[in-house]
């Protein structure tokens, strides 16, 4: 039985992909007889399903090595796709972690959406998410990888656009699209040239490549670069980043696996090229670069949002950021660490904020405040949420940030600050907005905001334990470091940062010391920071005005030009024609006459010829 | 046998006259069903171990000109005839009796049907230009009869251009055959190798530039938007879906098979032309504001992928290019046949007026769900058969073309920018409470995209069912090829096997 488990692992996305494909018999034909609900139910069961056999197969793959399991899909012209299928600890904890997330989302799913007519399409898209990304962590392969991740760049693209009705959310779906799409392209880049030089697209295979690898580092460089933009576009990293803050149109349960283990597919790829990637030094710098803008850049805009879903989204692209400056330094477990504890933390926080969300008519917090007496569970949902996403001991990212600290502490001590400070501002950060909604006294849309419903509560509640016992889970898989060979100056910095920003953040915003609302010392920065560095605005007047642009010109080209071309090839000859036909008078005179002329000229032509 | 699928639709369109007016579209039906079982007998029995020409039949026929009637069939012409099977099968399906003159419509089409596997069977030059010009006229009048309201201008234009073609083909049929000594017009009996570089070249030329008007190429195809518009949607299933393929398919048969050393000198050239028609047909549709126009324009892009894979001419980018020919007639045939009902339901093509047909109960659902599957599929999602066909293309042709193959890869992304903005703009949105109480669409009408769509998923996630059936023949085509270009290896040492298995287990 266990063998057989073990064996049919792959099955785990089947079960949510067979659940998608049922739903779609929802929309929209039978829910006219049945209402929308049986698809929801049913893709609840599949999630379960999923959820279950991953936790059942968990202990048999505890400190076992890896396993492959091969399934041919394609063999032509001496290219071979072979789906290699990774069967090891971290694989399928990782799908453990996705399914048990998405099966809270869809509990909570089920309330948040209580009147929503369009379960069938939600949920079986949520399906599709969690079957892809089950799909990406189990598979070993670059090439699937790049099909999965193109695959969800799609979904995202439906998910955001759920709500199709309101402008705002279709061009929040297509910013998402489009910008993921750019990532996944250079990533098919990359796909396309590395097989030439490594001959194989297997994970495994390619960090054993790397290890003897010579390749010529400029070809190396231009590869690495594109294959670090897929996992830019996913982790919504700067300049990638701008979907992310859009696709908080879509419906907030799907941002509960958005912000927490949707972006993280960018960064498991990037985890998984990390040998790669190492071959090349300009890369690894470049991934330091861009992690560390989009750290400080993200936890910087997250400041001056006022729409509470995108104070978090923006933490998300921040932490994001951390990922990536922990795989340019090569601290992967650090990398994957952090990718696990932020993705249970921030799903307790959306949770928390879309309970609020949901029955108080506004996401703006400057219009909150004093819930904490209305609504004692929700807030400290997100106070153990908040405390799981910034460096506090005990819970959860303390220790991945710690790892990643202490790396760098004798290394790169500006990359330490740097880490020091993104903590910092996002417990500053989050404390701000813990403040405007819980704290304070109420605002008008605050006055009547009761806590929600269980099928809210029950999921949050479930994830709030788990992100409380995170640090024994770790643990008992020993993957905390033992008092021994903890670095006390490191952890006491972290610390500090964390308590520095949440005790700033509660001056500024809890007492009453500072004037409310809280302005930024200058203006212009705080219209900058909200205005995500105008960067849509960069974008509207660089590339769309240029792809705009040249596509104008192109299509007047080939209306005007090209089409012009043959359509005067077509006047000229009707009209050479309907002016010749008049020579044809019928008047013997001018006919002798034409004769006699082309007689003279031919004669001319001959007597004056040189050669005669 | 082959020649079934031949005088089969064209026996069937001299039956057709005959039966009563209202009974044309099930006799149609009838006979295109049975033409596709026929091929799909034809796919059962075809041998995949083999390169060579199979169930030839030979027949003299005006032996002193050099014209014999002989057919065959290999990995290059196979699937492209399965796929004018389904395809006329599709439009003749999607027809409405309630047309003018139904009877001639289904006669012209099944003549078209049959001429197109004439032309895709023939294995001597002059029958295939006898081929390739029977479905000229009917096509003509299928356009000037059926299309929209420039339709004259349209049909007069395609004529023209495509006679120019026809003719442009056949001297360089003659001046191949007769310079080189030849005294039958068969396949395998003409060969330009004892020719001089030059000669070569300019008769090369010649066949490019005359299907390169067919496929069409940039900057021969500005009868192609006007025709495809102006074509009511199954005349324009036929154009793009199946028409265009004869252009692609001479190039590969007559230009980089029969001329295997002279198409190394212009591949290059080739390859420029196909990205520059890959950019231009991309960025001509992002502002186009006709539905149809767009997908139109989508298609000069799609073909161009077919060129740069051509002239590539690795053993993966054939394979790429003749899945590419398939994949682009199911999507584009679906395309058309979406943009035909969204038109007959709403009664516009205009993105300016169209929105929120996604909309569950007053909009088209499954008709805009299914848009969105085929704009995903042409813009090369995964999953779906775009994405397979072209990938080959991209990876077949890296080692060779690199800049070029990135610069198509580019135009990928930016065939996904004018989908969007074309799903943008008619799916989602809200729906115009005023205008929108729109004819459902029943099942009938739904089958013929239902089916397409299922047949590019299906060859999406199999796609070795779109791809066995080539690979022995683009093999032997590439060998024949003088150039020694470095062969992409993929090193996997997994047990090689094929179609649907159970996994291997290793530790």
């Amino acid at each position: 039985m266990d063998q057989i488990l073990l064996e049919s692992i792959w099955l785990v996305p089947c079960y949510a992909l067979a659940g998608a494909v049922l739903s779609a018999l929802w929309f929209p034909s039978i829910t006219r007889l049945t209402g929308p609900r049986p698809a929801g139910y049913l893709n609840l069961l599949m999630t379960f399903l999923s959820f279950l056999h991953g936790l059942l197969v968990l202990p048999m793959v505890w400190n076992q090595p890896a396993k492959q399991l091969f399934f041919p899909w394609l063999q032509v012209a001496n290219l071979d796709l072979t789906l290699p299928i990774e069967i090891s600890a971290l694989t399928v904890a990782a799908t453990v972690v996705i399914t048990g997330l998405n099966l809270l989302a869809q509990v909570y799913a089920i309330g948040y959406l209580e009147m929503d007519w369009g379960w069938a399409r939600f949920f079986s898209l949520l399906a599709l998410f969690e079957a892809g990304m089950c799909a990406l962590v189990l598979c070993n392969s670059l090439f699937f990888s790049y099909i999965v991740l193109e695959i969800l760049t799609l979904g995202t693209y439906l998910l955001v656009g759920f709500w199709f009705n309101q402008s705002l959310v279709v061009t929040g779906a297509r910013d998402a699209f489009l910008t993921k799409r750019v990532g996944d392209l250079f990533l098919l880049m990359g796909v396309v040239a590395l097989l030439p030089l490594a001959g194989t697209w297997n994970f495994t295979e390619l960090a054993a490549w790397a290890q003897t690898a010579e390749v010529d580092p400029t070809v190396m460089t231009l590869v690495g670069l594109a294959l670090i933009a897929g996992p830019m576009g996913k982790c919504a990293q700067f300049p990638l980043h701008l979907w992310l803050d859009e696709a908080m149109e879509g419906p907030l349960p799907s941002t509960i696996l958005r912000n927490s283990v949707v972006v993280a597919t960018g960064a498991w790829v990037l985890i998984r090229l990390a040998p790669v990637l190492a071959l090349s030094s300009v890369v690894m710098t470049t991934l330091v670069v861009i992690g560390s803008i989009s750290a400080i850049g993200g936890s910087l805009i997250a400041l001056a949002q006022i729409d509470v879903k995108r104070t978090l989204s923006y933490s998300v692209t921040a932490y994001m950021g951390l990922v990536f400056i922990a795989v340019g330094v090569n601290q992967i477990q650090a990398a994957l660490l952090l990718v696990l504890t932020h993705a249970l933390a921030i799903a307790l926080l959306v949770m928390s904020v879309g309970a609020v969300i949901w029955n108080s008519t506004t996401q703006d917090v400057t219009q909150l405040g004093g819930l904490w007496s209305r609504r004692p569970i929700s807030g400290l949902a997100f106070i153990i949420g908040a405390a799981g996403l910034i460096g506090l001991p005990p819970l959860g990212s303390f220790w991945a940030l710690l790892q990643l600290a202490d790396s760098l502490w004798s290394t790169q001590p500006w990359l330490l600050g740097l880490v020091l400070l993104v903590n910092g501002v996002t417990a500053f950060s989050l404390t701000r907005v813990f403040s405007l909604i819980f704290g304070g006294k109420a605002k008008q849309m605050a006055q009547r905001s009761p806590e929600v419903h269980w099928l809210m509560i029950l999921p949050m509640m479930i994830l709030l334990g788990f992100v409380v016992h995170l640090p024994m889970l770790l643990q008992s898989f020993a993957l905390l470091p033992s008092w021994v060979e903890l670095n006390k100056d490191v952890a006491l910095l972290l610390l500090w940062s964390s308590l520095t920003g949440c005790g700033i953040g509660a001056v500024v915003y809890l007492s009453n010391a500072v004037a409310k609302p809280v302005q930024f010392p200058l203006h212009g920065l705080q219209d900058l920071l909200a205005h995500d560095f105008y960067t849509a605005k960069l974008y509207r007047l660089s590339i769309v005005f240029s792809v705009g642009l040249v596509s104008q010109i192109t299509s007047w080209v080939d209306r005007y030009i090209v089409d012009g071309i043959v359509n005067l090839f077509g006047i000229v000859t009707i009209f050479s024609g309907q002016t010749l036909k008049y020579s044809t008078s019928g008047q013997a005179q001018s006919y002798v006459l034409t004769i006699v002329l082309g007689a003279l000229l031919v004669g001319g032509l001959m007597l004056w010829s040189p050669q005669l | 046998m082959l020649s079934t699928l031949i005088w089969l639709p064209i026996f069937g369109a001299a039956l057709i006259s005959l039966v009563p007016m209202n009974r044309s579209r099930l006799a149609a039906l009838t006979i295109a069903t049975l033409n596709l079982l026929w091929t799909l007998s034809l796919l059962w029995r075809f041998d995949l171990g083999t390169s060579a020409m199979q169930m030839q039949e030979v027949l003299p026929w005006l032996d002193s000109l050099g014209l014999t009637y002989t057919l065959g069939v290999d990995g290059l012409s196979l699937p492209l005839l399965a796929l004018n099977s389904v395809l006329i099968w599709i439009v003749i399906y999607s027809s409405s009796e309630q047309i003018i003159r139904p009877r001639l419509f289904y006669v012209l089409t099944l003549l078209v049907c049959g001429g197109i596997a004439g032309a895709f069977l023939a294995q001597n030059l002059l029958l295939f230009v006898l081929f390739y010009e029977v479905e000229l006229i009917p096509l003509y009048l299928m356009i000037a009869i059926w299309g929209g309201q420039k339709r004259d201008y349209a049909a007069m234009k395609f004529l023209i251009y495509t006679a120019v073609s026809g003719v442009l083909i056949l001297v360089g049929f003659l001046g191949l055959t007769w310079l080189s000594g030849s005294s039958s017009f068969d396949y395998n009996a003409v060969s330009p190798s004892n020719l001089p570089l030059n000669a070569q070249l300019i008769l090369l030329t010649i066949l490019l530039v005359g299907f390169g008007i067919k496929t069409p190429l940039i900057p021969l195809h500005t009868w192609l938007p006007d025709a495809y518009v102006e074509a009511s949607p199954p005349v324009a299933i036929l154009l793009g879906g199946i028409l265009a393929k004869l252009g692609t398919y001479g190039i590969v048969r007559f230009g980089l098979q029969l001329f295997p050393e002279t198409w190394t000198l212009v591949s290059p050239g080739l390859a420029i032309i196909g990205v520059v028609s890959v950019l231009y047909g991309a960025l001509t549709a992002i502002s186009q504001t006709d539905i149809k126009r767009m997908v139109a324009y989508s298609s000069i892009g799609h073909m161009g992928y077919v060129l740069v894979a051509c002239a590539a001419g690795t053993q993966l980018s054939l394979l790429g290019a003749i899945g590419q020919m398939v994949s682009h007639g199911l999507i584009l045939a679906l395309l058309f046949y979406l943009v035909g009902v969204v038109e007959a339901k709403v009664g516009t093509r205009e993105l300016d007026q169209l929105n929120g047909l996604l909309n569950p109960i007053r909009g088209l659902p499954l008709t805009s769900s299914l848009l969105v599957v085929g704009g995903m599929a042409s813009a090369g999602i995964p999953g779906l058969v775009g994405f397979v066909a072209e990938f080959l293309v991209f990876q077949g042709s890296f080692s060779t073309f690199p800049i070029i193959t990135l610069l198509c890869i580019i135009a990928s992304g930016l065939t996904a920018v004018y989908f969007v903005i074309l799903l943008n703009r008619t799916c989602f949105g809200k729906l115009d409470n005023d205008t929108a109480y729109y004819p459902q669409v029943t099942m009938r009408e739904q089958t013929p995209a239902l089916v397409l769509a299922a047949l590019i998923l299906f060859l999406g996630v199999q796609p070795t069912w779109l791809l066995r059936w080539t690979e022995p023949t683009t093999n032997v085509m590439v060998a024949a090829l003088t150039t020694n270009h470095v062969e992409q290896v993929a090193l996997n040492d997994q047990p090689t096997m094929s179609g649907f298995q159970t996994p291997t287990f290793r530790n």
